[in-house]
């Protein structure tokens, strides 16, 4: 054991040890002497004097030895073990209860002192403890844990249909519902007098069917009456049933096990239900109706607000993962991995947006960035809506990204990333090179950057104070 | 000599309209001043004066009548330029210099007419959207549209977009 002892306590056990002191303890039997501190035991062949015959230790009264007067016994008694006094008693009865105060005292009569004087004495059987304690405190290092409820039922098994339900009847007969008042009438008062002593199957048919109609109708006036709370029987009692705290307190601390919710020691809290009642439907997300129940997770209600789009134009945009990346951030924990992903967007009719998003989740990262993109939507020019104004050229990076603009029927010849973006955009005709570093997400970047960075004409002419036509529209008398 | 002016004058120009600043001065000599003209022409810069070595109060740089070179006051003239910006950006983006003094680069009317359309010629990229290239023609310095309307090539000077 490694705790140390209070100082207090270990100078007791010093002066116990020496004998001209405490005349009736043996040195070899000191507890002093006796403290090991390792939890292997003391060998025995290390002892070289045989155990000395312990006089001290005898018993006051023993046999074949001069008792100890009377007078003595009585003296040391009412020093050592002196009755509570009323004032001590009254102090008492502050800290504890009535009935924890009948116990105490019946735990002093129950001892007498005098056996303590004539009886009590050190232990010294080799189970003793190695120090001086009367047990009355806990002391949290060193004594265990108490352990204030009882073991598991190891007989207690998951309780099967049968057992089930007999709990749940003996639990829900706590409550007083319904028929306890002996107020209502029952099946028996509608049928005539003379099947009242016979059961039902013995009633001719029609009787029966009768009775059944005038009970329920019996029985929908009571609950209707019960509700307006006008019930002359009584009508707030017939009502009263569990409340949510009693179901809740069913389904968290009832035992499920056939151990009559026995409460045991276990380090497991209750767990949470899925739906605590009463709390239930209370902090939902309002769902839309405009929606259409095509967003019952509310995951794009931030987003309608933002956009001003519906959730069906969100849900009918063209999303494509362009680069997924694992990445790490580097901690004095060591090395926290994730997944950083990053999404482009666009609704085919020159609308586009690029979201990058990070996280430990790939689900959620990818969540994220989806998001993001659609947030990050912006109008791109188009020239003719199928291909760019001019060649353009962006560089991010390393990355260079340089777009053609091409004649109709040319196609998407670019690479993949770009192929995705200008779909997404709505570009039908295109080249494209990426001369140097082809890294995805910077691809992306530049591609998506050129093309939401491209000027009109219109601004250019009027930059220079030109006129502006455009030649081809004119040429084919504005038949494009 | 003299066109190693214009590849400073390229420079020049550039920085200073991402400089943001609202005039600026080139050395007077005779390229400097009919390139400005061109570009003037061809609306990249707002106005072209010749001063001093100060610039003209902003409102004479339309009216303003230079005062004659002399042999005294040749070495402080200087060309005062104001730039152009539209919608916060600056109207002359990039400057090039294609000729240097070591090579000079020429365009034929031919090559002239297929980088107007914006297709390559020779050693001629074609021109992109809003592009304009300038000529060094025995008609002046011109733009190469303006080149191609008087049916003249030369020594291409810049490319400015």
């Amino acid at each position: 054991m490694s705790a140390a002892r209070p100082a207090a306590r270990s100078l007791f056990s010093r002066h116990l040890a020496c004998p001209s002191i405490a005349g009736f303890v043996s040195p070899s039997a000191s507890p002093a002497s006796c403290r090991s501190f390792h939890a292997s035991p003391q060998l025995a062949a290390g002892r070289t004097k045989p155990a000395r015959k312990n006089k001290g230790l005898s018993l006051v009264n023993e046999p074949g030895k001069k008792p100890w007067p009377e007078k003595q016994i009585r003296e040391i008694t009412a020093k050592k073990f002196p009755q509570y006094t009323p004032e001590e008693l009254a102090e008492l009865s502050k800290i504890y209860t009535k009935e924890q105060m009948a116990s105490l005292q019946a735990g002093e009569a129950a001892i007498d002192p005098r056996d303590l004087t004539i009886q009590g004495r050190l232990r010294k059987d080799p189970y003793r403890i190695n120090y001086l304690d009367d047990f009355s405190t806990i002391q949290p290092v060193i004594d265990k844990r108490p352990k204030r409820n009882q073991a598991p039922d190891p007989m207690a098994r998951f309780m099967d249909l049968d057992h089930f339900t007999r709990d749940l009847i003996e639990w829900a007969d706590q409550f007083e519902v319904g028929e306890v008042t002996g107020t209502l009438k029952k099946l028996e008062d509608f049928v005539p007098v003379e099947f009242r002593d016979k059961s039902e199957a013995q009633w001719p048919g029609k009787v029966r069917t009768d009775a059944h109609e005038s009970y329920m109708a019996y029985l929908q006036e009571e609950a209707a009456k019960g509700k307006d709370g006008k019930s002359a029987q009584g009508g707030d009692r017939l009502l009263r049933g569990p409340t949510d705290a009693d179901i809740l307190s069913y389904i968290l601390r009832r035992s499920s096990m056939t151990d009559k919710g026995l409460i045991s020691n276990s380090e497991m809290a209750p767990g949470l239900p899925n739906k605590v009642p009463g709390v239930e439907g209370m902090y939902k997300n309002p769902v839309d109706p405009e929606d259409e129940g095509l967003d019952e997770e509310g995951k794009y209600q931030d987003l309608k607000v933002r956009t001003g789009m519906t959730v069906k134009e969100i849900l009918n945009l063209r999303t494509v993962v362009v680069s997924r990346r694992w990445v790490s951030n580097q901690t004095r924990l060591g090395k926290v991995g994730g997944t950083s992903i990053a999404v482009i967007a666009g609704n085919e009719k020159g609308w586009l947006g690029l979201g990058v998003a990070y996280s430990t989740e790939p689900s959620e990262a990818m969540n994220k960035a989806l998001l993001k993109s659609i947030e990050n939507m912006k109008p791109i020019l188009r020239y003719e809506d199928r291909t760019t104004y001019g060649n353009l050229e962006c560089k991010i990076s390393g990355t260079v990204v340089r777009l053609f603009a091409r004649p109709p029927g040319f196609g998407l010849r670019v690479p993949h990333q770009i192929f995705e973006i200008a779909r997404a955009a709505g570009i039908q005709d295109l080249a494209a090179r990426i001369p140097r570093s082809r890294n995805s997400l910077n691809t992306a970047k530049a591609t998506v950057q050129a093309l939401q960075n491209q000027r009109s004409p219109e601004e250019i002419a009027m930059g220079r104070g030109k006129k502006l036509v455009d030649v081809r529209k004119v040429y084919y008398g504005g038949q494009l | 000599m003299g066109i190693h002016s214009i590849a400073n004058m390229c420079a020049h120009l550039q920085n200073a309209t991402r400089a943001r600043l609202g005039i600026t001065s080139l050395p007077n000599t005779k390229y400097n001043l009919h390139l400005a003209l061109a570009l003037q022409r061809a609306g990249f810069i707002a106005s072209v004066t010749r001063g001093g070595p100060h610039p003209p109060a902003p409102e004479e740089f339309q009216t303003l009548e230079p005062e004659p070179v002399t042999t005294a006051n040749a070495a402080t003239r200087r060309l005062w330029v104001q730039l152009k910006y539209w919608n916060n950006e600056p109207v002359l983006r990039n400057m090039q210099s294609v000729s240097k003094p070591s090579r000079r680069v020429t365009a034929d009317l031919n090559q002239i007419g297929r980088v107007a359309r914006g297709f390559e010629a020779g050693m001629h990229k074609g021109l992109n959207l809003g592009e304009c290239m300038f000529l060094s023609t025995d008609r002046g310095v011109l733009e190469v549209r303006e080149a191609l309307e008087k049916k003249v090539g030369g020594l291409v000077l810049c490319r400015v977009s």
